[in-house]
C-alpha cells in the first residue's frame, strides 16, 4: 500500500521537477514568481496533443514539437509582456503574470473548449511487482526527468552559456560589464525554460489528462518545490520536487485525496514560517 | 431589463466592498492578497451555515461573517509577517484555495458542489417580491457607503500616512518609530472583515452558494478594479469596480451580434479581453487611471510630529 | 592637444528624472592614474557608471583611443578594453572565486590560464579560496575578488569605484601598491576614493567633484598641497 504511494510520489516528483527547475532559473532573471508557468505547461500539453492526435505524429515527435513550440511561446511572452515591463515592482509583474496565465488558458478554451483529452497511445498493461504497479509511461517520465536534471546540471556547471546564465541571474549588471551579452543570455534562458515547460506538458498529458487547467493544478506544487529548495537554486528545486511529490501522495494516508492540491500550500506556508529562504537557499542580501 | 440592471448594480456593490478592502490592504499598506475569494467564501459560508443550520437571525449571522473574516485576516497576517510580498501572494492564494477545498469536500456540512440553499433574507417579510431587489440594492449601497467612509477616514487619518509609510518602505517606517507589525495585522484583519461582509451579503442575495463561485479568478477581477481605479485611491476604485463589471457583463450582449461563437467561446473572449486590458493598463499607467497624489516620507514624519497620532490619543 | 586614452567630455547623466552629473570632463592617458574625490552623493559613482556604460549618458562624448563609446551597451564597452569595478555588488555571490575570475576573462577565455597565475601571484588568497562561493567571503576578500576579476580582463582602462572600501588599513596600503604596479604596465586607471590622501599620493591627477560638477581639477600633488582640499577632504589639520 505505502510502497505504491511512494512510487506514485516519485512519478509525481518527476512531473514537478523540470518545471520547478525552470521556474527557479527564471526567478533568477525576473525576481518575481511568474504565475504563468502553469499556463506554459498547458500550452505544451495542447501542442503535443495537436501534433499527436490532430496531425497523427508519433508521440516522441509531437513531444519534441511541443518543447520547441512552447519554448517559442514562452520566449514571446517575455518579448511582448515581461521585457517591456522590467523594472516595475514585483507585485505589478506578478499581477501581469496572472493576467497572462488567464489569457493563455482562455485562448486554449477558445479553440479546444473545456473537454478532457488524452494522447493517442496504444494501451499498455502496467508492470506489476510485489503488489505495486507502474506504467511504462511513468517509467519513461522518471528516466527522462533524471536525464533532464543531469543535463541541466552539466549545462549550468560546465558550458560557457550555462556559466553566463548563472552569472546573469546572480548579477545582471556585472555580467554585462564583463562583456556578456545579457539580453542574449536571458532570451536563451527563456527558451530553455520554455522547452522544460513544454516537456512537462507532455508528461502531464501522459500521466494526468489534457485540459485547459492542467497546468494551473501543477502551479502550486511547482512553487512549493522551488521555494522548498530555495528559490533560485535549480538543485534545490530537484530536492524540493521529491519532497513535495512524496508529501502530496502520502497525505492520502491521513486526508481524503481531494485535499491533495492543498498540500503544496501547507508546505509553503509552514516552510516559509520556519525557513524563509528555503532549504538550500541563501538569504538574499539587500543591495 | 431594469431587474437586470438592479441585479448588476448589486453585484457591482459586492465588487466595490471587496475592492475597498483590497485597497486598504494593498493600495494603502502594500500587503498583497490573492486570497480574496477565500475571505469572500468564508463570509458567505459563515452567514449561510449559521442561518441554515442553526437558524440564527440574519443580522447576527452577517455580523459573524465580519468576525470570521477579521479573525482569518489577522491570522493570515500574523503567520506571514516575515514574508516578502511575493511569498505573501502565494500564501494568501493558498488560503483561498484551502477555504474552497474545504467547502467542496466537507459536503455533509457545506453541501459541497450541490450548493447551500439559504432561505433567510434581511427584512424579507417587510417588502413584496417586486420591490425587494431594490431594497437589497439599497442595503448593499449602504454597506458600500459605510465601508467607504471607514476606509477613507483611515486614509486621511495620521494612521493612513503611517500605512503609506509602511507601504513605501517598512524598514524606514520602523525607523520612524511606527509599529509596522501591529499596523499590518490590524489592516489585514479589517480588510478580511469587509470581505467577509461582502460574502455574507452575496450569500443572502443569491440564496444558493457553491464552491465554484469562489475560484481565484475573483481575486483577479478585484485586483483589476483596484488597478484600473488607481491603487490607494478610494474614489477611483469605485469607478474601477464599475468598469470591470461592465466589461464582464456588457460583453454578454456581444453574443447577440456574434452568432458564430458559442457561449463558452464568448466567455473565454471576455476573460481574454479583461486580461489584455489589465496588462495594457499596468503597462501604460502603472499607478492606475486615477493615481493617488505622490507620497513622501517627509510628510509622514512631520505630520506625525505636528498632530497626535491615533495611537497616542488612545 | 593629443587625445588621452580615455577622454570624457561634458557628460550629463542621471537616473531617469533629471541629471545628477552636469557637464563633467575627465581624462586619463595610458600609464597614468586619475582620482576623483568628493563628498558623498556628489555624483562620483554616477560619472564612472556613465563611462562604463552601465548608465546611458544623456549628453557628452566618451572616447577610448579616439573611438566614441558613449551610447554603446556595457558589454561592448568592455570589449573595447574597459574594466569597471562597481562600488557595490561587484562580485558574483553565487559563483565560486575561481568562477568569478573566469568571468573576468569571459571575452578572451583562452587567456584564462596565464592571467589566472598572474592575478593569483598578486592575491594568493584567490587561489587558496578558489572553491568558496564569493558570497561567503569577508568584505575585504570580496573586494580582492572584484579587483582580481577586473585584472583578468587585462584592460586598457581600469575604472575603480572605491577599491579600498572595506579593507583593513594594512590591506589598503597593499591595494594601492598593486594598483600602482598594475598601472605601470601601461593601464590607464580612473578611480573614485574616500581614502583621498592615500589615493592622491599614487595618482598623477585629481578631480574634486561636488554637486555633480568638477569643482577642481589639478595635478594630484597640487591637490595634496592645497589647504582648501586638505581641510575639506583629506582630514588633515593645519
Ligand atoms: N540607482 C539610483 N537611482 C536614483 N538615484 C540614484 C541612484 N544611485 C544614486 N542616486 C543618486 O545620485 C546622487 C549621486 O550618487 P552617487 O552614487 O553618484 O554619489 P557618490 O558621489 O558616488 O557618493 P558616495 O561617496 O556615497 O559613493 C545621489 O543623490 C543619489 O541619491
Ligand atoms: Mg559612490
Amino acid at each position: 500500500m505505502s510502497g505504491q504511494l511512494i512510487i506514485n510520489g516519485i512519478v509525481n516528483a518527476s512531473l514537478i521537477a523540470p518545471p520547478a527547475i525552470a521556474f527557479s532559473l527564471l526567478f533568477g532573471i525576473l525576481r518575481f514568481p511568474n504565475f504563468a508557468i502553469g499556463a506554459y505547461v498547458t500550452v505544451g500539453a495542447f501542442i503535443a496533443y495537436a501534433l499527436n492526435v490532430g496531425a497523427g505524429m508519433p508521440l516522441w515527435v509531437a513531444g519534441l514539437g511541443a518543447m520547441a513550440g512552447t519554448a517559442v511561446v514562452v520566449w514571446l511572452s517575455d518579448v511582448l509582456v515581461f521585457k517591456p515591463m522590467r523594472g516595475h515592482t514585483p507585485v505589478t509583474l506578478l499581477v501581469v503574470s496572472i493576467a497572462l496565465a488567464l489569457i493563455i488558458e482562455h485562448v486554449i478554451r477558445l479553440f479546444y473548449g473545456a473537454d478532457v483529452r488524452g494522447f493517442d497511445l496504444p494501451l499498455e498493461r502496467p508492470i506489476k511487482f510485489a503488489g505495486m504497479r507502474i506504467t511504462g509511461e511513468q517509467i519513461d517520465i522518471i528516466i527522462m526527468t533524471i536525464v533532464i536534471g543531469i543535463a541541466i546540471h552539466l549545462l549550468l556547471q560546465y558550458t560557457r552559456i550555462g556559466k553566463a546564465m548563472r552569472a546573469t541571474a546572480d548579477n545582471e549588471v556585472l555580467a554585462e560589464v564583463r562583456g556578456i551579452n545579457t539580453s542574449y543570455v536571458i532570451a536563451f534562458t527563456w527558451l530553455v525554460c520554455g522547452a522544460l515547460f513544454g516537456l512537462t506538458g507532455v508528461f502531464a498529458g501522459l500521466d494526468l489528462v489534457i485540459e485547459p487547467l492542467v497546468g494551473w493544478y501543477l502551479t502550486i506544487p511547482i512553487f512549493a518545490a522551488a521555494i522548498l529548495g530555495g528559490i533560485g537554486s535549480p538543485y534545490g528545486a530537484m530536492l524540493g520536487s521529491l519532497l513535495v511529490g512524496l508529501a502530496e501522495e502520502l497525505t492520502v494516508l491521513v486526508l481524503p485525496s481531494s485535499y491533495k492540491i492543498g498540500v503544496g500550500f501547507v508546505i509553503i506556508a509552514v516552510l516559509l514560517l520556519i525557513r524563509p529562504h528555503g532549504l538550500l537557499g541563501q538569504p538574499e542580501i539587500k543591495k | 431589463m431594469s431587474a437586470y440592471l438592479i441585479s448588476m448594480a448589486t453585484f457591482v456593490g459586492f465588487f466595490m466592498i471587496l475592492a475597498l478592502a483590497l485597497n486598504l490592504q494593498w493600495g494603502m499598506t502594500g500587503m498583497v492578497n490573492f486570497g480574496i475569494a477565500g475571505f469572500y467564501a468564508l463570509g458567505a459560508y459563515t452567514s449561510g451555515l449559521l442561518s441554515v443550520k442553526l437558524g440564527w437571525p440574519v443580522g447576527i449571522t452577517i455580523a459573524m461573517s465580519c468576525v470570521t473574516g477579521l479573525i482569518a485576516g489577522g491570522l493570515v497576517a500574523l503567520l506571514s509577517m516575515r514574508l516578502r510580498e511575493d511569498y505573501l501572494a502565494i500564501v494568501t492564494l493558498g488560503f483561498g484555495e484551502i477555504v474552497r477545498l474545504i467547502a467542496l469536500n466537507e459536503d455533509q456540512i457545506t453541501e459541497g458542489p450541490r450548493g447551500l440553499k439559504i432561505d433567510a433574507r434581511p427584512f424579507a417579510d417587510m417588502f413584496d417580491r417586486e420591490t425587494y431587489p431594490l431594497v437589497y440594492l439599497g442595503l448593499v449601497a449602504l454597506a458600500v457607503a459605510v465601508v467607504f467612509v471607514i476606509v477613507e477616514c483611515i486614509r486621511r487619518s495620521p494612521m493612513g500616512r503611517t500605512l503609506r509609510a509602511i507601504r513605501e518602505d517598512d524598514v524606514v517606517a520602523e525607523v520612524l518609530g511606527k509599529n509596522v507589525l501591529r499596523h499590518r495585522i490590524q489592516v489585514f484583519a479589517l480588510g478580511g472583515a469587509f470581505m467577509g461582509l461582502a460574502g455574507a451579503l452575496y450569500a443572502h442575495y443569491v440564496q444558493n452558494i457553491s464552491p465554484e463561485v469562489f475560484m481565484p479568478m475573483v481575486a483577479i477581477f478585484i485586483w483589476m478594479s483596484v488597478i484600473v481605479g488607481g491603487a490607494g485611491n478610494n474614489w477611483g476604485l469605485l469607478l474601477g469596480a464599475g468598469v470591470v463589471m461592465t466589461i464582464l457583463e456588457g460583453s454578454r450582449f456581444m453574443g447577440d451580434f456574434i452568432d458564430f461563437l458559442d457561449a463558452e467561446q464568448l466567455s473565454a473572449i471576455r476573460i481574454i479581453v479583461i486580461g489584455v486590458l489589465l496588462i495594457a493598463i499596468l503597462r501604460v499607467r502603472p499607478r492606475g487611471l486615477i493615481p493617488e497624489p505622490k507620497f513622501s516620507f517627509a510628510a509622514a514624519s512631520t505630520d506625525q510630529e505636528r498632530q497626535p497620532s491615533i495611537e497616542n490619543a488612545k | 592637444m593629443a587625445e588621452d586614452l580615455l577622454q570624457a567630455e561634458n557628460i550629463c547623466v542621471g537616473y531617469g528624472r533629471g541629471d545628477i552629473v552636469h557637464g563633467v570632463d575627465v581624462s586619463v592617458s595610458a600609464g597614468r592614474i586619475a582620482t576623483i574625490i568628493g563628498p558623498n552623493g556628489a555624483g562620483k559613482s554616477t560619472m564612472i557608471k556613465a563611462i562604463a556604460g552601465v548608465l546611458m549618458r544623456r549628453e557628452g562624448s566618451i572616447r577610448i583611443d579616439g573611438q566614441e563609446i558613449g551610447g554603446k551597451p556595457a558589454s561592448e564597452i568592455a570589449r573595447c578594453g574597459v574594466a569597471y569595478v562597481p562600488q557595490e555588488a561587484n562580485v558574483f555571490r553565487q559563483l565560486t572565486v575561481t568562477e568569478n575570475l573566469q568571468m573576468g576573462s569571459w571575452i578572451e577565455p583562452e587567456e584564462f590560464d596565464g592571467r589566472y597565475e598572474k592575478v593569483c601571484a598578486l592575491f594568493p588568497i584567490l587561489k587558496e579560496r578558489g572553491k568558496v562561493r564569493a558570497g561567503n567571503l569577508s568584505g575585504g576578500q570580496r573586494q580582492m575578488v572584484a579587483f582580481g576579476m577586473a585584472l583578468m580582463v587585462e584592460p586598457k582602462v581600469l575604472l575603480l569605484d572605491e577599491p579600498s572600501a572595506g579593507l583593513s588599513p594594512a590591506m589598503v596600503e597593499q591595494m594601492f601598491d598593486i594598483i600602482k604596479q598594475v598601472n605601470k604596465t601601461g593601464i590607464a586607471v580612473l578611480m573614485v576614493e574616500q581614502n583621498a590622501m592615500q589615493a592622491l599620493k599614487i595618482s598623477d591627477h585629481g578631480y574634486v567633484m561636488a554637486a555633480g560638477q568638477v569643482a577642481m581639477s589639478a595635478p594630484a600633488s597640487e591637490l595634496l598641497d592645497s589647504s582648501e582640499v586638505s581641510e575639506l577632504y583629506l582630514g588633515t589639520r593645519q
